[in-house]
């Protein structure tokens, strides 16, 4: 039984919200769906939105997460809430109070950084749940049509999915058609600008592209007007998720260590009070081997309210995302105490081994490797550098260092080919040589 | 100010995704089950032996960066000391070394490993589900039938033994009854009220054909010295495929296995693929040898007999005729015989006649031309890729 009722959440609710307000926190009104274990399920598999287009992903991905969870080898997630205005959060029937008045401090701390993170100011989120509504519903529309059918929705949305996150790292930044890099290389070139000469007008693109979805659904010949949708729904899909990507650690580390103020602000009644310690230390606990977003973000805040105080922590947290974030405050003080290190797969052990620990000399390359990873920065960059003859797509890897994996690279590129419905090269480089596809 | 709401949908949205995914799972299945059916070694066990199929196709991919010394990554080491050079987690395997079979290299790089745990009997099913084998049930599986008395409403004719006391009673009563309603016979004053040889009713039984679901398969293999190991490899293949489809048509079988040099012997089904034995080849002793269990263990009546015999081609020529005698003699009661040839190497393409043709010591495959009955099979079989067409062939489905 549960030991919970609504009117007890709203009495708890109003003491949150003020001590929340009182920290200097501003959030979107939140919208709480209280909903069964199955239910979380299937909003975990659909990244937590209300409605969003069907694909048979979502169903692998919801019984993969149910297997784990009958298993009791995973957890569901004691929280979840969407960047929206309001902003709709889930609480689990099953769980007991303290859980969800922790929950509920979270939530607080995730919505705050939402509204005023700087990453997050195209995310549309006074529109984003209609957004997916309609996307929804368009692509239901092209799997009903005779003339289009699942199958052929369903390999679009497969190669799309494929792509999904080669779009730019940077929000915020008008993608420019080739009209408009024509029209700028032009007024470069009369105004005599240094370098202008790297680039070439008849090009398309004129400055390698970046954002694949887009440039295919605008430069591929006799492509239907459903499959360019399906492009422009991805592509905004991703864009919309991009700055949670680059946020996670800030936006975890944020969320616990609101929770863990408001909490003890609060009066809590003593059974309350044990099941919350335990909870919160399960929470921001190291995973052995693995980064915690929990864990690291919230010890980073924690410092720096030490240092600077609470006010700091929220002006950290409207300004960076992790990877400023982590070069900015992530120190050898904080490395050497959460006992940070790098490690790599070496072939002729055929184990992975650890590169560097969090010493006097070891942990900038530890925070390096870290940086490397966070948000987008683990997927490589392929950018389109030209349309050659016969439409032809030349594709390049920027490579930083860090090889591809090829096998799969082949199939995305299968993938891409079947988008573009035509030849796609592409290059990159391998132990030091040019490699192409 | 928050607000709170119970979730007012009751509808599982997942369930459609979930169920396009497990038809995803079920193709990919499908494709790879080939491949299972070649490595399987297993033909007497129960429906609940699990065994694990590799799906490819439906993974997602997206680029991703290769394991190596430049790819670094991150983690916490929590209270534990670590120092540089520490190895974490377990070694991989080297290459090539892996469970697949001898010489062959593990998964192919970049191929997920996604595999799928199903039991034997699912395994039928995804088999012969779909197997277009049109007239199969008419054509091949005519259950042997038996005729069994069943009962059949009464008569007014019988024997003694088959007399129904309650109907003959229940005559009685109504005659009795009859007999108040017009006076003939009162209750009060009359003493007893006879049976009358009218009243009688009888039992009456019709004989009614029963289906007989028992079958007994016979795995023939010649053992000899030129039965090299990839040939019984495939020759287990073959068997495994013909069991578990015979397994799924019928509600119990019995298999047999005999395995044959000059002389026939009954053996276990380890023995009969792990065993090698040296010496010349008879064919038509195993088929004796079958012929007799037959006659001792399972009466054509009562089971449904199948044979398959799997060699090499090779048998002495002296044998032959006798050979096809025995055939004959054996096609007059099982539902199928079939004769497979193993050749691995040679494309199947190869006509059998210049193969065979000059030498006399390989003459089988021709020899047994004479043998028109329907129920009579021969394929030839030269790698793993033709089991499966092979097997089609013989039960009459689209190859």
């Amino acid at each position: 039984m549960s030991d919970w009722s609504f009117k007890e959440l709203e009495k708890w609710d109003k003491e949150i919200c003020k001590v929340g307000r009182d920290l200097g926190m501003e959030w979107y009104p939140i919208e709480y769906e209280v909903i069964d274990y199955h239910e979380m399920i299937g909003a975990m598999a659909y990244v937590g939105m209300p409605t969003h287009y069907r694909h048979w992903s979502y169903g692998k991905s919801f019984e993969r997460t149910q297997t784990m969870y009958n298993l009791g080898m995973e957890g569901l997630p004691y929280e979840m809430i969407i960047n929206s205005n309001p902003s709709i959060a889930y609480l689990m029937k099953e769980n007991p109070m303290s859980t969800h008045l922790l929950t509920m401090s979270h939530c607080i701390g995730h919505s705050h950084f939402f509204k005023n993170n700087r990453m997050f100011a195209e995310t549309d989120p006074d529109n984003v749940i209609s957004r997916f509504k309609n996307a929804a519903k368009r692509i239901n529309k092209y799997m009903a049509d005779p003339n289009i059918g699942v199958e052929k929705v369903e390999a679009a949305l497969d190669s799309c999915h494929a792509i999904r996150y080669q779009i730019p790292r940077t929000p915020g930044i008008k993608r420019r058609t080739l009209a408009e890099q024509r029209e700028d290389l032009i007024v470069r070139i009369n105004r005599g600008d240094a370098g202008v000469d790297e680039f070439d007008l008849a090009r398309n693109p004129i400055v390698p592209e970046q954002n694949l979805l887009l440039f295919i659904r605008d430069n591929c010949r006799n492509m239907p007007e459903w499959k360019k949708d399906i492009l422009t729904i991805v592509e905004r899909e991703s864009q919309y998720f991009l700055p949670q990507a680059y946020t996670k650690i800030m936006n975890e580390g944020l969320a616990c260590a609101g929770h863990y103020k408001i909490m003890n602000t609060l009066k809590l009644p003593q059974e309350y009070q044990l099941a919350f310690i335990k909870l919160h230390n399960q929470v921001v606990r190291p995973h052995l081997g693995r980064i915690n977003p929990y864990h690291l973000g919230f010890h980073m805040l924690q410092e720096i309210e030490k240092r600077d105080g609470w006010s700091a922590v929220i002006e950290a947290c409207a300004l960076h995302n992790d990877e400023s974030f982590l070069r900015r405050f992530l120190d050898y003080d904080i490395c050497n105490e959460l006992n940070l290190f790098s490690y790599s797969f070496k072939r002729q052990r055929r184990a992975h081994t650890i590169d560097s620990v969090s010493s006097k000399d070891g942990w900038k390359s530890v925070r390096e490797a870290l940086i490397t990873n966070v948000g987008l920065n683990s997927v490589p960059v392929f950018k389109v550098i030209n349309l050659g003859l016969n439409d032809a797509l030349y594709l390049q890897h920027e490579h930083d260092g860090r090889d591809l994996d090829i096998p799969t690279a082949n199939k995305v590129l299968n993938h891409i080919a079947n988008l573009w419905d035509g030849d796609v090269m592409a290059t990159t480089i391998l132990e030091g040589e040019l490699w192409e596809f | 100010m928050s607000t709170f709401r119970k979730h007012d949908s009751s509808a599982d949205r997942s369930s459609a995704d979930r169920s396009r995914h497990k038809q995803k799972i079920e193709k990919a299945i499908k494709e790879s089950i080939k491949d299972v059916v070649a490595e399987e070694s297993i033909i007497g066990q129960d429906g609940k032996k699990k065994i694990r199929i590799p799906v490819r196709g439906i993974k997602e991919y997206r680029f991703v960066y290769g394991n190596g010394e430049q790819n670094k990554q991150a983690g916490s080491a929590g209270e534990k000391d670590v120092g540089q050079g520490d190895q974490i987690g377990r070694q991989q395997p080297k290459p090539g070394q892996g469970q697949g079979r001898e010489g062959k290299p593990g998964n192919e790089a970049g191929e997920e490993k996604y595999e799928v745990e199903i039991s034997l009997a699912e395994l039928a099913e995804y088999l012969f589900a779909d197997l277009e084998l049109p007239d199969l049930e008419k054509k091949r599986f005519r259950f042997i039938t038996q005729e069994k008395p069943k009962r059949k409403g009464f008569r007014l004719q019988g024997i003694r033994s088959k007399l129904s006391k309650k109907e003959t009673l229940k005559r009685k009563i109504k005659r009795k009854n009859a007999a108040i309603a017009s006076g003939a016979y009162n209750p009060d004053e009359d003493e007893r009220f006879p049976f009358h040889n009218s009243d009688r009713k009888y039992i009456h039984s019709k004989p009614k054909p029963k289906e007989n679901t028992s079958a007994v398969v016979f795995f023939l293999m010649d053992v000899s010295g030129s039965m090299g190991n990839d040939k019984k490899y495939l020759a287990r293949s073959f068997f495994f495929l013909l069991y578990q489809f015979l397994n799924h048509q019928y509600e119990k079988i019995e298999v047999v296995f005999i395995s044959h040099t000059t002389e026939a012997k009954e053996v276990t089904e380890n023995d009969f693929f792990r065993r090698a034995s040296s010496g010349g080849t008879m064919l038509s002793s195993a088929l004796e040898l079958a012929n007799d269990i037959t006659q001792k263990r399972y009466h054509p009546n009562a089971w449904n007999i199948y044979t398959f015999y799997c060699g090499d081609g090779e048998n002495w020529p002296d044998d032959n005729s006798k050979t096809i005698d025995l055939y004959r003699e054996m096609l007059a009661y099982n539902q199928m015989m079939c004769y497979t040839e193993i050749v691995p190497g040679k494309p199947s393409g190869v006509n059998s006649i210049s193969f065979f043709g000059g030498d006399p010591f390989y003459g089988l495959w021709a020899e047994t031309d004479v043998l028109t009955e329907n129920n009579f099979k021969k394929v030839k079989i030269t790698s793993d890729s033709d089991i499966w067409s092979s097997f089609k062939k013989l039960f009459g489905g689209k190859v």
